[in-house]
């Protein structure tokens, strides 16, 4: 199944929710959640698809204070397997209560630094044999990755003074690519063109997406027409 | 063996940062004469208060002999700040599986010229194999690497030359700097891995690096009076007393003083005090 863009999806809310609800879908998690911070705005934004009891218990609890899924995670650059944070106090108090709500402690946690000393954690969580876990986490952590930028910078974005700073900048390469994809050429004949490797056109247009928001190359040729970065066909 | 380090184990991996710090210190600031900041014999930078994640190359007694440092390309990296001069004003790559390494370091005094496992050659395979592999388990497809021309050609001649390079080369000091895509595909792993006939896992776990760490304190700090060398204060005054003992009656005197206050030494270090006073002893 192919993950919705999260720009097409309508624009309330619940976009977030819905969006972590495909990922679930897609990945075989039993939950997902976001958390991002935005020292621009002032802002934290938590989205979750788990049930308004445990969301109840964790906000009255003051859980979120202590969380080290949220604060450990942060200090990560690779995705963190909750089973190195087991040993925590804090990992024991709130997962034991999770517990109690019928929620696995087996999960992971993707950080996300933006630019601007944002920060976004996607997390997703599995109650499945060890074996399983780690067969799902191989499977999935790539693509849960991209993810993981993609709702941070829709969610960081939709404040207007952060929106204004995360203007996408695509270098020349990056545009010259975008603009032969919108002239039909294939990544093979885009190499041939321009004297460079399969994997250089694919590393450009991988960062070209992500920088203009789009989860496939021709949402991302779209998005660049309309603000001008390349010009149709 | 490799151990990463990151902000989540960096409190407990001190000394090694320290240790790496200072090895990045002769080797950038001195060797190639980049143009970096080295304030108590340790060079770091700003990205490193970031909570960059180490790679970090050991040989068996623990020591540090190769680093390098890996920071997302989402957020602030150093191809989008310091090394902006090297893209020529163009904005940098920005990929949710794009990874920035810097720093990538070996410790040519240390390690010999041979191709053991304590050589130069052996570290640096091991060191790309640790960085590689770290990077694809996190789900990491590229790496974007600034290097200088030496390490450009090391890397060719591991089997594990740049796909490509992106913007030009730069004046950095002593010597040019560039940036060079890797792929963290299985396939480069491999051929790495086939060159430098490195087959095992290379990763130390976070306790089996800690055991490593600890046995070297322990066999820097052994107990009280081994070589006959007091470490504290207060075994240094038994010492003393033991060899200033004129008499056996004496002798039990200072024995008993130790005895009382036994539950301030280990276990080791009681039984080395209280025989090598007696060593002193019957010396004298």
């Amino acid at each position: 199944m192919e993950i919705v863009d999260l720009s097409t999806l309508p624009d309330s809310e619940t976009r977030y929710t819905e969006f972590l609800r495909q990922i679930c879908e897609k990945h075989d998690m039993d939950h997902a959640a976001y958390a991002g911070m935005n020292p621009t705005a002032g802002t934290v934004a938590g989205y979750v698809t788990y049930g308004d009891e445990w969301k109840d218990h964790y906000q009255s609890q003051g859980l979120i204070m202590i969380d080290p899924t949220i604060h450990m995670s942060r200090r990560s650059i690779a995705p963190v397997d909750w089973s190195r944070l087991e040993r925590s106090p804090d990992f024991q108090r709130v997962f034991r209560d999770a517990h109690d709500f019928g929620l696995p402690s087996q999960g992971v946690t993707i950080p996300v630094r933006g630019p601007y000393g944002d920060i976004g954690l996607l997390s997703a969580t599995r109650d499945c044999s060890k074996e399983e876990w780690r067969k799902l986490y191989t499977h999935v952590i790539g693509d849960l990755q991209s993810m993981a930028v993609h709702i941070h910078d829709n969610v960081v974005t939709s404040d207007e003074f952060t929106s204004a700073l995360y203007h996408p900048t695509l270098s020349t390469r990056e545009a010259e690519i975008l603009q032969w994809v919108a002239a039909g050429k294939s990544q093979q004949d885009i190499g041939d063109i321009l004297s460079i490797s399969h994997r250089t056109v694919e590393v450009h247009l991988r960062s070209s997406r992500e920088k203009l928001s789009a989860l496939t190359t021709p949402q991302a040729v779209g998005r660049a027409i309309a603000i001008g970065l390349i010009t149709p066909g | 063996m490799i151990i990463v380090v990151d902000g989540l184990n960096r409190h407990l991996f001190g000394e090694v940062l320290d240790e790496m710090f200072e090895l990045r210190a002769r080797v950038f600031g001195g060797r190639l004469g980049w143009d970096v900041k080295i304030e108590d014999g340790k060079e770091i930078d700003e990205f490193d208060h970031l909570d960059p994640a180490y790679v970090i190359g050991l040989d068996d007694g623990g020591n540090v002999v190769a680093a390098v440092r890996a920071l997302q390309t989402t957020g602030p990296h150093m191809l989008s700040d310091v090394f902006s001069a090297i893209l020529d004003g163009e904005a940098p790559l920005r990929s949710a599986t794009v990874w920035e390494s810097t720093r990538f370091c070996v410790d040519t005094q240390r390690l010999n010229r041979g191709k053991d496992k304590n050589s130069v050659a052996y570290a640096t395979s091991e060191l790309m194999i640790g960085s590689l592999e770290y990077a694809k388990n996190a789900g990491i497809q590229d790496i974007i690497t600034v290097i200088d021309p030496v390490m450009d050609r090391v890397l060719k001649r591991s089997d594990n030359a740049p796909y490509d390079y992106v913007g030009k080369k730069v004046q950095m000091g002593k010597v040019p700097a560039l940036a060079a895509l890797l792929d963290c595909s299985d396939e480069r792993i491999s051929r790495v891995r086939n060159f430098a006939d490195i087959h095992h896992d290379v990763f130390l776990e976070e306790e089996q690096a800690l055991e490593l760490f600890a046995s070297r304190k322990d066999a820097e700090l052994s107990p009280a009076n081994h070589d006959h060398k007091p470490r504290t204060d207060l075994e240094k005054y038994f010492v003393e007393q033991m060899s200033a003992a004129k008499n056996e009656a004496e002798r039990q005197d200072v024995l008993k003083l130790i005895e009382a206050l036994s539950h301030t030494f280990t276990p080791e270090q009681k039984t080395a005090l209280l025989k090598t006073p007696r060593a002193f002893a019957h010396e004298a």
